[in-house]
């Protein structure tokens, strides 16, 4: 079995490290748009509706929250591999002819957008009540408190999930091989369908994301230990 | 400065302020006490608006507090937190600029000026890039102070501002407000330190079940043989 497996590396290496290219950009850009995403829908989730508020503010907040809401229950609520071809094939039957990798992007950021968008809420909802009454009481109105005290502190308490949703990614980026995204997985589902190696071409895939996975657990604990923040295991998203 | 008229306040059906008058008067140190739950927080909290009142009005300077801007006002009547209530996000000095730098617009250098004089005022002059985590319970509530007196309020509001500190962390606390109190600067302190609101106030008022029992000067309130409800109190403080 060993001598099958050096052969696949052996003659698909290159391929190999095209797909591992296009996995890390996956799962790296997609998280970051993802995240930036986030930052958004969780500033519209956590939105309080005062009794004071004039009528025009209090529908403009509650659309917001409907849409975010909405828009979560959604993503979680269906498979990555189901909206990859929906997003996919639906552009491209408007006549939007984009690139695997492009719809595959566009997937992978809105799917992590919908996790960190609860993930963020929970970290907003984490920072203590005082922080948001010792801001008011020094004169900060509650959009710089928001933006000065409260999400600062919500991102670094929620940084162990937001990396642990680029782990995910890595590995979930697999399914985007269903709208023919080349990435690590699809590459080793080429290598076993040319020499019916299947069991030797996936062991290669698990080998590479597993080195990626390992090491970007590693650079982030490095983070974590940085910002001072805690390690969270937690289950995978997808 | 601040006059209170038929101020009441519930939460759910549960009636916390029954309909308290007060003055405060400037440059006038006044220590409200009472037991716990009898309103002296939730009093205070209404003064700068964090807490909505339901009926009554309050005036500062003159004006009501609902027709200012929220903020504005807020800037001019600081507050101090039983749980001090420091920026987790921001070092000493971050804490004390960041009202300087996004309230009242100062340069990040002029606010850095102004509060490191602050900070020295209440002998943190030395912690200023501390995390403010890494500090006693005592040198957190001066650092809530000096922040507070960073926006030079006209007033400043200290709830309770000793309760949550051991012994030793709270004398340090007290010096600062005995040193405040001494450079005439308004102050209105739920206190449950009898001795240093005694020591220190021009004027104590003790408030039971939302109702101001007893507004007069400590020497008349700690020796009042005659109101039953402050008598039971003090003899368990």
């Amino acid at each position: 079995m060993i001598n099958k497996i050096i052969m696949i590396i052996r003659e698909f290496w290159p391929q190999f490290v095209e797909g591992l290219k296009v996995t890390v950009l996956l799962a790296l850009i997609g998280t970051i748009i993802g995240l930036i995403i986030a930052l958004i829908f969780s500033a519209l989730r956590v939105v309080k509706i005062n009794k004071n508020d004039k009528i025009h503010i209090k529908i403009l907040k509650n659309i917001g929250l409907l849409f975010v809401k909405t828009y979560v229950t959604i993503f979680r609520g269906t498979p990555m591999i189901v909206q990859a071809v929906i997003f996919y094939y639906s552009f491209y039957q408007a006549g939007i002819k984009w690139s695997a990798f492009a719809a595959g992007l566009f997937t992978i950021s809105l799917n992590t957008a919908a996790y960190l968008t609860e993930v963020l809420r929970g970290g907003i909802e984490s920072v203590d009540k005082g922080q948001t009454e010792a801001a008011r009481s020094i004169g900060l109105s509650s959009s710089k408190t928001f933006l000065y005290i409260i999400f600062p502190q919500a991102l670094k308490n929620s940084f162990a999930s937001i990396g642990n949703e680029l782990i995910v990614n890595i590995k979930d980026s697999a399914v985007l091989s269903v709208i023919s995204v080349i990435d690590v997985f699809s590459v080793a589902d080429s290598a076993a369908g040319k020499y019916f190696l299947f069991i030797e071409a996936m062991l290669v895939a698990a080998g590479i994301y597993l080195v990626l996975t390992y090491s970007t657990a590693k650079i982030l604990q490095l983070i974590e230990r940085k910002l001072g923040v805690e390690t969270k295991e937690m289950v995978s998203s997808n | 400065m601040i006059k209170i008229n038929g101020l009441k306040k519930s939460f759910n059906n549960n009636q916390v302020l029954k309909g308290i008058d007060l003055i405060f008067n400037e440059k006038e140190v006044v220590s409200i006490i009472g037991e716990s739950g009898s309103g002296k927080s939730t009093l205070l909290r209404c003064i700068n608006l964090l807490e909505n009142y339901d009926e009554g009005k309050i005036m500062f300077l003159g004006k009501d507090i609902k027709d200012y801007d929220i903020n504005n006002l807020r800037s001019n009547v600081g507050m101090v937190f039983q749980q001090f209530n420091l920026f987790n996000n921001l070092n000493v000095i971050g804490n004390c600029t960041i009202g300087l730098i996004k309230v009242q617009k100062l340069s990040k250098k002029e606010a850095e000026i102004k509060a490191i004089e602050k900070l020295n005022l209440v002998g943190m002059g030395e912690f200023l890039y501390h995390n403010v985590n890494s500090l006693s319970g005592g040198q957190k509530q001066r650092v809530a102070i000096a922040r507070a007196l960073c926006l030079e309020p006209k007033v400043i509001l200290f709830d309770e501002p000793t309760s949550a500190l051991d012994p030793k962390n709270v004398n340090e606390v007290l010096n600062v407000i005995r040193n405040l109190a001494k450079s005439g600067i308004t102050m209105i302190i739920v206190t449950h330190e009898m001795k240093f609101a005694r020591e220190i106030s021009d004027r104590i008022i003790y408030v039971d079940k939302g109702i101001i029992e007893i507004d007069d000067t400590p020497e008349a309130v700690f020796s009042n043989t005659e109101n039953e409800s402050i008598k039971s109190f003090l003899q368990y403080s």
